[in-house]
């Protein structure tokens, strides 16, 4: 990770130097001593990259994408704690949705993958095709908070009334007891993962209501739930402590972590990586995030419960 | 390419009065090399445009008949069957729903001022306690150990431990001690704070003698020593007897409304039945489709493989996967044997919501406005019903899952469906008639609001103003092109959704149609930033218009006497009108293909705007054509029909640009040959 910015550094420099080569050409302008420079220039920036490349090959790389519910805010945390711990390795880590863990994972982008979902067997399928397996990993558990605004007197929900206000069956909150005001449902979008664990936890696989807003992660619902007093939304447990939103109780049961087993919106996250293909680093990294006590202590401090 | 056409116009080389000097490759000289250069990178962008288009509607094309199978699969599963007697029983819900919030309001709203004062202490009270939070989770705490250690004490043998427990006990007795004052004189101070009088739910102005009530109760709630203030027990309790009295008034209305609710149940009872078969027979289907696709990756995988033993193992699962056409008849017998129980258990339904539906009460009857209000509205979820369990008991005797599937209904299911829905576990709709109106909408916001603005402005710098202004509001307009939309988003979310709702709940302005708004993010702030982004295209060429105006035309204005106003508005513009339409135009294309501002802004709500709410309609969220390739095409398998969907969009998105391009220069030409 050290390297990554030098190594932009010279690129950047490299595309500076293409687009003066550019400029001095359409101006027509001493065009051979210039070209003659910034040849030599590009050499020696073509030097300086193949260092930089060859240095980072020194330390081990891993490169782990998918899902927004673990890459946001544990597995960055569990790399930083990793290496702080005196690994010598550094971390890509992209989050962009679960799906996107296998496209990378069966693409050779990644070497892990996140998912708070499990793995579709059209995606096994495709897998299979290359001739690779999958191996998984389980990383903790998330319960999905059903959030409301603090302003709003309705604190506990049926699992039937949730499903039903997600669905559009009820549109309004007095048909929960709450003061009258039409109910404003935030989702996430059709790509996360939470989308669809949410509907097949908590709204019996039906569709959501075609007036649900579709935010891109976790954070922009709360944000919005935060701010309109009408608003409902569901989050990962991570997040149910932002400002100006609390968790309703679900069929009774709070949202908080002890309440793991009964709480009826929780599932579990994963690790995907390919078998055979993993390299030691990696193995070693899931191997510690998943039973070491300093690993599994993040997944605790972000919110989610240990495996 | 190009190059070839240039080759032969050109002279040939040793003729002319320069001849050539310098370094030359195969008798080319460096100008040759440059104009080479040139002329291929225009001949280069036309090839990648071309392929562009090219590629466009090869995955855009493919979508139809994909879409058309899809919905063949939706029909042979018995998902069209059971989706008929669905849509039945979501408009019923619909009108129970409404029913019951107008009885809800009715109950509620007799003891308003109560749950207002309620609700008001409820709000301070949060607030309070976000402010003195720290605090007041140090202070629970303290107390909370006040409370158990002594038990504790009580219970421990070990002296040692005993001692140690007294000793922190001590201490928290101290440092409640010390918190205690801490935490009121900050609650106060809190209090004192005008704004966190200010109330977002339920607004109600508090007179002094309420605020003093307020704040007395709110600092008897202290940290795990919370008391209830009498007062409000006394409102609690209130406001408990008048809606219990409100309640024994309408008996009889809630006893109609279950009476219409539970008509449906038998209903259900069969729908959910056969929901499950019906999935499970898409199940059985979908594996079909995909069986041979799972052989095909088994084969191949097998042949990857270097292990003998892990060869022969997946050539065996290659050989068990199941190829045989399902037996659709048998799939749907129970669906079918369904008919006759539907036919016997729906009139009754429907009687039975009719005969509710007319013991209702009178809407004139009830006290509250909003109660009024939702009971007449009732009535077109009444007449929803009606038509849809109509159409719902014809069709579904006559339905086959055979029938053959015309392939024009699935196309015009695309163009003109109203659900999009995907990554469904039912079945995925594609229609683009939500994402249309959203995206159209919200142009036509920005196109309204930015034509004035940028019209005048190019009036002004090209006819009215001194060259210092020139020099200064021109750059300053363009240099709005410069900020990156994602930028825009960030304001928009931030400060203008924030800003504009918080005017909308402002009491007097609740004239206004829309007003108050419950998103921040909706089309209007989307449109409004939108706007802002267009007025740079529409200004600047607007002004390119006005200054082809020739001269002289304005000059024989002057001649005759026109005065400068005049002369503008009866002559340059009318001259430079049909320029002025084109900027209109192109600055429409630049508002429609604009994503990234939508995405953030609009909110992302999949369903037509309901126009029923007149102008108003233009403050309810919106999803966008752009937004939503820009949000699903990232995760969408490759080559599915949700990504050929988003393809299709894609297309439909480049053939207005290109239309709107193709009139705009249409009218520009026009424009020319004028003078």
């Amino acid at each position: 990770m050290r390297v990554v910015p030098a190594l932009s550094r010279n690129l950047r420099e490299l595309r500076m130097v293409d687009e003066k080569q550019t400029r001095s050409l359409s101006k027509g302008l001493s065009l051979k001593s210039k070209l003659g420079y910034s040849m030599k220039k590009t050499a020696t920036l073509l030097a300086a990259l193949a260092i930089a490349m060859a240095t980072t090959q020194a330390e081990d790389k891993i490169v782990i994408k998918g899902s927004d519910t673990l890459g946001a805010k544990m597995v960055p945390q569990q790399a930083e704690a990793y290496k702080a711990a005196g690994n010598d390795v550094s971390f890509e880590i992209a989050a962009e949705g679960s799906s996107t863990a296998f496209t990378n994972l069966l693409a050779g982008t990644a070497e892990i993958g996140m998912s708070s979902r499990e793995v579709k067997s059209s995606e096994v399928d495709e897998f299979t095709a290359k001739g690779m397996e999958l191996k998984e990993w389980v990383a903790g558990y998330d319960m999905i908070g059903v959030i409301v605004n603090e302003n709003n007197g309705v604190k506990n929900l049926t699992l039937e009334q949730i499903e039903k206000i997600f669905t559009g069956d009820i549109t309004d909150w007095s048909e929960v007891g709450g003061a009258a005001g039409e109910i404003s449902v935030y989702t996430r979008n059709t790509s996360s993962g939470t989308y669809k664990s949410f509907q097949e936890m908590a709204m019996d696989k039906r569709d959501y209501s075609p007036s649900s807003q579709k935010m891109a992660g976790n954070e922009q619902i709360a944000a919005e739930v935060a701010k309109n007093p009408n608003g409902i939304g569901y989050v990962g447990l991570a997040y149910i402590e932002n400002d100006g939103i609390k968790a309703v109780d679900v069929d009774g049961v709070e949202c908080v972590a002890k309440n793991a087993k009964d709480y009826p919106i929780s599932r579990s996250l994963h690790f995907f990586t390919i078998k055979g293909k993993l390299s030691p680093a990696a193995e070693k990294f899931l191997t510690w995030a998943t039973t070491d006590p300093a690993g599994t202590e993040i997944v605790e401090k972000v919110g989610f419960i240990k495996p | 390419m190009s190059d070839s056409a240039a080759k032969t116009e050109r002279p040939k080389r040793d003729r002319g009065p320069f001849p050539r000097k310098g370094f030359q490759i195969l008798g080319l000289g460096l100008q040759d090399f440059i104009r080479y250069f040139f002329g291929g990178n225009a001949g280069l962008a036309i090839v990648v445009l071309i392929f562009i288009c090219l590629f466009l509607a090869k995955e855009a094309i493919f979508f139809f008949p994909q879409h058309h199978h899809e919905y063949r699969i939706y029909r042979q599963a018995g998902q069209e069957y059971v989706d008929l007697i669905g849509k039945e029983i979501d408009t019923h819900t619909r009108l129970g729903s409404t029913v019951n919030i107008a009885y809800l309001a009715e109950v509620n709203e007799s003891s308003t001022e109560e749950d207002q004062l309620v609700n008001a202490l409820l709000q301070v009270k949060t607030a309070v306690e976000n402010r003195t939070e720290r605090l007041g989770e140090r202070l629970g705490d303290a107390r909370e150990s006040m409370e158990d250690l002594p038990e504790e004490i009580a219970k421990e043998a070990d002296p040692a431990k005993k001692a140690e427990m007294e000793k922190k006990l001590a201490e928290a007795r101290k440092l409640e001690q010390e918190l205690a004052p801490e935490w009121k004189s900050e609650a106060e101070a809190a209090l004192d704070d005008p704004t966190i009088w200010d109330l977002d739910r339920n607004p109600v102005r508090l007179n002094t003698e309420e605020k003093v009530k307020i704040r007395e109760a709110v600092l008897m709630a202290e940290p795990a020593r919370e008391q209830d203030h009498p007062y409000f027990v006394a409102l609690r309790e209130s406001s408990a007897a008048k809606k219990e009295k409100a309640r024994a008034k309408y008996e009889t209305f809630k006893a109609t409304i279950d009476e219409l609710r539970n008509a449906v149940k038998p209903v259900r009872d069969l729908h959910g039945e056969l929901r499950d078969v019906a999935m499970e027979n898409r199940r059985v289907l979908d594996k079909f489709e995909t069986a041979p696709a799972r052989k095909k990756a088994l084969i191949e995988g097998a042949e990857a493989t270097k292990d003998p033993e892990e060869k022969a193992r997946k050539l065996k699962m290659a050989e068990a996967v199941v190829m045989d056409t399902p037996d659709y008849e048998a799939l749907n017998k129970p669906i079918y044997d369904s008919v006759p129980k539907y036919e016997e258990i729906e009139p009754t339904f429907v009687s039975g919501v009719t005969k509710a539906w007319e013991a209702l009460p009178d809407p004139k009857t009830l006290e509250t406005k909003s109660g009024r209000e939702k009971l007449r509205a009732a009535k077109a979820s009444y007449e929803d019903f009606l038509k849809s369990a109509e159409n719902s008991s014809e069709k579904i005797p006559k339905w086959r899952h055979d029938k053959p599937m015309s392939v024009l209904k699935t196309v015009l299911a695309f163009f003109f469906g109203k659900d999009w829905i995907t990554n469904s576990s039912w079945h995925e709709f594609y229609g683009l008639l939500p994402l249309f109106s959203g995206s159209l909408l919200i142009s036509l916001i920005a196109i309204v609001v930015s034509v004035p603005f940028s019209v005048a402005a190019a009036v002004y710098v090209n006819q009215l103003a001194r060259s210092q202004e020139q020099n200064f509001i021109k750059p300053a307009l363009e240099f709005i092109q410069a900020i990156p939309s994602i930028v825009l988003g960030f304001f928009g979310i931030l400060v203008l959704g924030t800003a504009l709702r918080n005017l909308s709940h402002v009491e007097w302005l609740s004239w206004v149609p829309g007003f108050p708004m419950s998103e921040r993010l909706n089309m209007l702030t989307a449109g409004l930033l939108l706007a802002f982004m267009a007025v740079p295209t529409i200004f600047t060429l607007a002004e390119d218009a006005l200054n082809n105006v020739p001269r002289s035309f304005s000059e024989a204005s002057f001649a005759l006497g026109a005065s400068k106003l005049q002369t503008i508005f009866k002559v340059v513009m009318p001259t430079a009108i049909s320029g002025i339409v084109a900027a209109v135009l192109l600055g429409f294309g630049r508002i429609i293909g604009e994503t990234m501002v939508v995405l953030l802004v609009a909110g992302n709500k999949i369903q037509i705007p309901d126009f029923t709410a007149g102008i108003g309609v233009f403050t309810q969220p919106a999803h966008t054509m752009t937004g939503i390739i820009a949000q699903e095409l990232g995760e969408v398998e490759q080559g599915s029909l949700h990504w050929r969907a988003l393809f299709m969009v894609g297309m439909v998105l480049f053939c207005i640009s290109l239309l709107i391009n193709y009139f705009a220069q249409r009218i520009l030409k026009k424009f020319h040959h004028a003078h």
